[in-house]
């Protein structure tokens, strides 16, 4: 269970203040996936933050009894020195699995072959992010967050990252930023709308779609 | 949910393998120089002083008196230094849900204090095998005092931390208030041998009192007129407290 009791967030950069969230109080309800949508600069990279964990906000409390993942495709926790193994042993020791079966799934997963044993440092975005998504696939969190999916690798890899993630699917959830309203119907089945520091929730994701559009139209 | 202590012990260790790894580098000579180093510091200091005939300030071995003087200093410079930089370094790990700011300092201190003790059994194992030390008289008050030493570098560390984030100046600032450190901890003399108005200055520095302290547990009557256990803690506890309360008062501000 995920919930946001209360929570306040503004920012104030060189004098201008800036309300990310305003008293907003909300329960994800269980096993459901949910579409953050709302302008650009709205907030709603702030409020994946404020999800994971990696910030912290102004006033309330926000709870999180369950094992939520970092912002997918993130690969800014690794270490540049450390190689793809090294980093992958890292990842799994500190969620307490298996590090000899997480590699594995790894490796199979990211086709990333010998390069494994290189420094991250040496490595370009686009195997970055696919070590990355690798990773989070091969820890089982019952929340996975998602920031606009990065297009990881070439069609088939794609492929590849749908067919894993369908399956994590049925036992997980996800919460998810998009400006793709197609990933958003495919994926979410509800909606919130962050406009102004308040969060308007939608039982129906159409609902919120329809009210995000309207918001943008205004 | 598991339980929260089991979930950040798990952390730490991870952590603190994860340090291990970014310390010392890409081969085994990274941990060949970790302990070379400071070797090499109190070689120094052997050979200018033999060099220009000095006598050992106490006792007979001079490698044995600078080595304790030298390898607590060290403690105490490398926890306050490498702490101080600990929250820009790691800004990266702060995205997994599971690590907090402090995590990362307890990892990087515990490293930093195995190190040194692992390096003080090598170098004192070492003089006592080629007869230029004997065992340490008192072993409870030599751990005593170098678990002093890890709390007050700690302490001095997160402080430095916590005030470099908000003054990103601090970190030149801090550089030059130390260097006299150095000349003012004790270490190549026997400070209890100078007259009362040094003494009462030198008193000041907490770092005097962990090397006072070490040699009074090392050798059988070594005699300081200056250790002050309580205020060493005092000090120590005062600077982890304000670096524990400051970090909770802006860690919200962090970017």
């Amino acid at each position: 269970m995920i919930e946001f009791q209360n929570v306040s967030k503004t920012y104030y950069l060189k004098g201008i203040e800036k309300v990310i969230l305003d008293d907003v109080s909300f329960k994800f309800p269980k096993g459901r996936n949910v579409a953050i949508l709302g302008h650009n600069g709205a907030g709603k990279s702030t409020m994946m933050r404020l999800l994971a964990g990696a910030e912290l906000p102004d006033a309330g409390r926000i709870r999180r009894h369950v094992k939520v993942s970092w912002p997918l495709g993130f690969s800014g926790g690794f270490n540049g020195q450390m190689t793809g193994m090294e980093n992958i042993r890292f990842v799994a020791r500190m969620y307490g699995e298996d590090t000899e079966r997480v590699i594995e799934f790894v490796q199979e997963f990211s086709e990333l072959g010998e390069s494994l044993t290189l420094p991250i440092q040496t490595y370009s975005s686009g195997m970055k992010a696919r070590l990355a998504f690798g990773v989070s696939m091969a820890i089982d969190f019952r929340y996975y967050l998602i920031d606009e999916v990065t297009a990881v690798g070439d069609a088939r890899f794609k492929r590849k990252c749908d067919e894993v993630f369908k399956q994590k699917l049925k036992r997980s959830n996800i919460v998810m930023i998009s400006h793709s309203m197609g990933s958003i119907r495919q994926l979410c089945d509800m909606g919130c709308v962050l406009d102004k520091g308040k969060l308007y929730f939608h039982d129906d994701v159409e609902d919120a779609i329809a009210h995000h559009t309207k918001n943008q139209n205004a | 949910m598991e339980n929260l202590l089991v979930t950040q012990t798990r952390v730490i260790g991870a952590l603190v393998l994860r340090e291990t790894r970014t310390t010392f580098g890409n081969s085994q000579l990274g941990y060949f120089w970790a302990i070379a180093s400071p070797a090499l510091g109190i070689a120094v200091l052997v050979g200018i002083f033999s060099m220009v005939g000095r006598v050992p300030p106490y006792g007979s071995s001079l490698a044995l008196f600078f080595a304790t003087g030298f390898l607590q200093f060290e403690l105490y410079k490398k926890l306050s230094s490498s702490l101080m930089g600990v929250f820009d370094s790691t800004k990266g790990l702060l995205a997994y849900p599971l690590v907090t700011e402090t995590d990362v300092v307890f990892a990087r201190a515990a490293l930093i204090i195995a190190t040194y003790i692992f390096i003080m059994v090598i170098f004192f194992g070492t003089l006592i095998a080629v007869g230029l030390a004997e065992f340490p008289r008192h072993g409870d008050q030599v751990l005593m005092s170098i678990g002093a030493t890890a709390l007050l570098g700690t302490g001095a560390g997160m402080t430095n931390a916590v005030i470099l984030r908000l003054w990103p100046t601090w970190k030149q600032i801090e550089g030059i208030l130390n260097r006299p450190l150095f000349f003012i901890s004790g270490i190549f003399y026997v400070p209890s041998h100078f007259p009362p108005s040094i003494k009462d200055i030198l008193w000041w520095n907490p770092v005097l009192h962990c090397v006072e302290w070490i040699r009074e547990g090392y050798y059988p009557h070594y005699q300081s007129t200056l250790l002050s256990k309580p205020y060493l803690f005092t000090v120590a506890l005062i600077l982890v407290l304000f670096g524990l309360g400051a970090e909770r008062l802006y860690r919200k501000k962090r970017k």
